[in-house]
């Protein structure tokens, strides 16, 4: 279900309150004689200093990398500190034995429902150069990306994260942050297939049944575009990780014409999930990680890894800039990069894990975990796994709206 | 300062706290929302306060349909909702007795769970294969082989669903204090229970109907929840380009000129409705 509506909303009273709160200071000043005059002077002295949004400019990339090598967190002892996470994304016995092995107290916050939704939240925080009071944020690549890129993050001190040599090779680098010096993988999952054998009668296996008649108006299509059109490109035979801005339109198009026909019920987060259930549609572009849990309540939910490939998304641990504990933070990391952890993890939400060697521990504690390749994709799937494309800020702008007149907004 | 300037005085000094709020809540707000609608430029580079008026035009130009909708959809439930919400008030004003504290209770109940989880429960009550869209079949007002959830008519539904409360209350609170001793003296006077109730208590009930019917179209008409959940991408509203600009497209500008052209239009609406419908007016008529 949408929280996002929810969040949406929040984050607008909350951009609200931002400007409400700049303006304060100047309240008071006038509250002794001629209110009326002040009220002018006060409102428009308020515009006026909210003449202008800053914009999220890529900074210069020497000055983060210089950073980068310059960080340094010191041992300190953990106090209370703050980690954003999103819903139903963690074991919450794991955050308690943290507490307990290294002290202090993590205040666990799911607040992140959307990417975007997030980014409009804390949005004016960081654009001013302000903490946005979290530790840790967990963001998906392309807006991990932007926040590198935008300078909104603090390079981690990769000397307390000694763990960090456990994650897979494939997540060692990434294109946005070649040395993983700002982001850090948390869980990955993939963009694939979902629907109900008993109502399709046969094992879908195509992207191509996405835009089959067939299926008209019984399947829904994902409104975030980095996920449906990138989907679209590999089925078109292109790796989404090289596209440009030209490409993704191009399959936005694409996805266009078919909604023109009436091709899909409905654009969907995560909500997708409720209309296959309920038997509204029987195919679904879904994620690898609901799709397990799904499954768990009928066994007639089936998610196929497309033929023609499939997106492989990461949700990654971040440090805003400004951070206020980042020691705790790094601990944190270390800790869950630890291979027992990693089990106990993926274990519970059933997404895959970066952490090398995890399989192994599980294949004794939970053989079905194990076995699953929507949680261990096989090398062949693992070969077939692409990555979003790099755009930048102005490039996703043009990608969001050209998808928002299909969605209809 | 004299004692009689004090006494003049003393009405703002009550004021005050009131004006303080509106000042630091709304116009502040109000304010700085109508320069952002006046700014250009891109995320990146930032915008900047360069008087750009167009941007209202090819607001309208662009989502006029989008506009339509949502007067539309919150038209039509307020309608609705009138319809519902008239004769349950009347119930509980002058039938429920000593269970009146008990049925305003039911009424507002659902507020006491977010209004996101109670469209979401509609969601899964509405499916195509429920008992609920199979009785609606069977009456016609779904096709047999139709669909319910993600049409227009399940976001009407929606809407009135959702801001009922709003019409009820105001309906009741009306109705409940008319003096019964007009409808006596109605009735005393000839009139059938049917001229009684059109003639007296109608017409006094006005005020409750145009304060319900304003408290669920304002609202209703920047709706966006509803359209996200119980629609699809032919029924989006207004509500919803907002915040795909504002959040998705990082579109400042037009998300905010949005916002004020959609505010604009329900005052231009609200000043006709009170001026033909207008509560004074309309008791005069009656009277």
């Amino acid at each position: 279900m949408r929280e996002d509506d929810a969040r949406a909303q929040s984050a607008l009273e909350q951009a609200l309150d931002e400007q409400v709160l700049t303006g304060r200071t100047s309240r008071r000043r006038f509250v002794g004689r001629s209110a009326g005059a002040a009220l002018m002077a006060t409102g428009l002295a308020s515009v006026l200093s909210a003449c202008g949004i800053t914009g999220t400019a890529t900074q210069n990339v020497e000055q983060l990398e210089e950073e980068a090598a310059n960080v340094r967190h010191p041992k300190v002892p953990i106090g209370d500190w703050t980690f954003s996470n999103w819903p139903l994304y963690m074991d919450k016995a794991v955050l308690k034995d943290f507490d307990r092995r290294f002290g202090g107290k993590v205040k666990y916050v799911e607040d992140i429902n959307d990417n975007n939704d997030f980014f409009g939240k804390v949005r004016q925080q960081l654009t001013q150069d302000q903490p946005i009071g979290r530790d840790i944020v967990v963001l998906t690549d392309p807006m991990a990306s932007r926040w590198v890129r935008s300078g909104f993050v603090t390079p981690y001190d990769l000397r307390n994260v000694p763990n960090r040599d456990n994650l897979v090779a494939t997540l060692q680098s990434i294109s946005y942050d070649p040395k993983r010096q700002f982001t850090l993988p948390f869980q990955s999952g993939a963009i694939g297939i979902g629907y109900d054998i008993r109502a399709t009668g046969r094992e879908l296996t195509s992207m191509k049944e996405f835009f089959n008649p067939e299926f008209k108006g019984k399947c829904t299509m994902l409104s975030e575009p980095y996920d449906s059109a990138s989907s679209v490109l590999i089925m078109q035979g292109k790796n989404p990780a090289n596209a440009t801005i030209d490409d993704m339109l191009g399959a936005v198009e694409f996805i266009a014409q078919a909604a023109g026909k009436g091709q899909f019920r409905r654009f969907t987060g995560n909500d997708y999930t409720t209309d296959l259930t309920k038997g509204n549609v029987e195919l679904v572009m879904a994620y690898s990680g609901d799709m397990v849990q799904l499954q768990a309540d009928n066994p007639n939910l089936r998610f196929a890894y497309p033929d023609e490939g499939a997106v492989l998304f990461t949700d990654n641990l971040m440090l805003p800039a400004n951070v206020a504990h980042p020691y705790a933070a790094e601990t944190m990391l270390n800790y869950l990069y630890e291979p027992d952890v990693a089990a106990k993890l993926c274990a519970y939400i059933n997404y895959i894990s970066p952490v090398s060697g995890i399989r192994q521990i599980l294949e004794k504690s939970d053989p079905d975990i194990a076995e699953n390749e929507l949680i261990f994709p096989t090398d062949e799937i693992r070969e077939r796994l692409k990555v979003y494309p790099s755009l930048s800020t102005i490039e996703e702008q043009q990608m969001y709206e050209a998808m928002a007149k299909v969605t209809g907004a | 300062m004299s004692l009689s300037r004090r006494r003049r005085m003393l009405p703002w000094w009550f004021a005050l706290p009131g004006l303080l709020w509106l000042i630091v809540f709304f116009a502040i707000p109000i304010l700085n929302q109508v320069s952002v609608s006046l700014m250009s430029g891109d995320p990146e580079k930032g915008y900047e306060l360069t008087w750009t008026f167009s941007t209202y035009w090819d607001a309208i130009r662009d989502y006029h349909a989008q506009f339509t909708r949502s007067f539309g959809y919150a038209g039509a439930a307020t309608l609705i909702d009138f319809v519902i919400a008239f004769p349950l008030a009347y119930f509980i004003a002058y039938k429920a007795g000593r269970f009146k504290g008990l049925w305003l209770l039911l009424v507002i109940l659902p507020f006491f769970v977010s209004q996101v989880m109670r469209t979401a429960s509609w969601q899964l009550i509405l499916n195509d294969q429920g008992w609920l869209v199979a009785r609606m079949q069977d009456v016609g007002v779904v096709s047999d082989d139709g669909r319910f959830l993600a049409t227009g008519k399940a976001v009407i539904f929606g809407i009135s669903y959702n801001f009922l409360p709003f019409m009820v209350l105001p309906i009741y609170a009306t109705l409940d204090r008319i003096d019964r001793r007009l409808i006596e003296a109605a009735s005393d006077l000839y009139c059938s229970r049917w001229t009684a109730f059109r003639k007296v208590t109608l017409p006094l009930a006005v005020p409750g109907i145009f304060a319900g019917s304003l408290l669920v179209f304002i609202p209703a008409c920047g709706d966006y929840i509803n359209s996200s959940i119980l629609g699809s991408s032919n029924t989006t509203m207004i509500g919803n380009v907002i915040q795909s600009k504002f959040l998705n497209v990082l579109d400042y500008p037009t998300a905010a000129a949005l916002s004020f052209i959609l505010m604009g239009v329900i005052l231009l609406g609200i000043a006709i409705y009170g001026r033909v419908l207008g509560t004074k007016n309309l008791t005069e008529l009656a009277g």
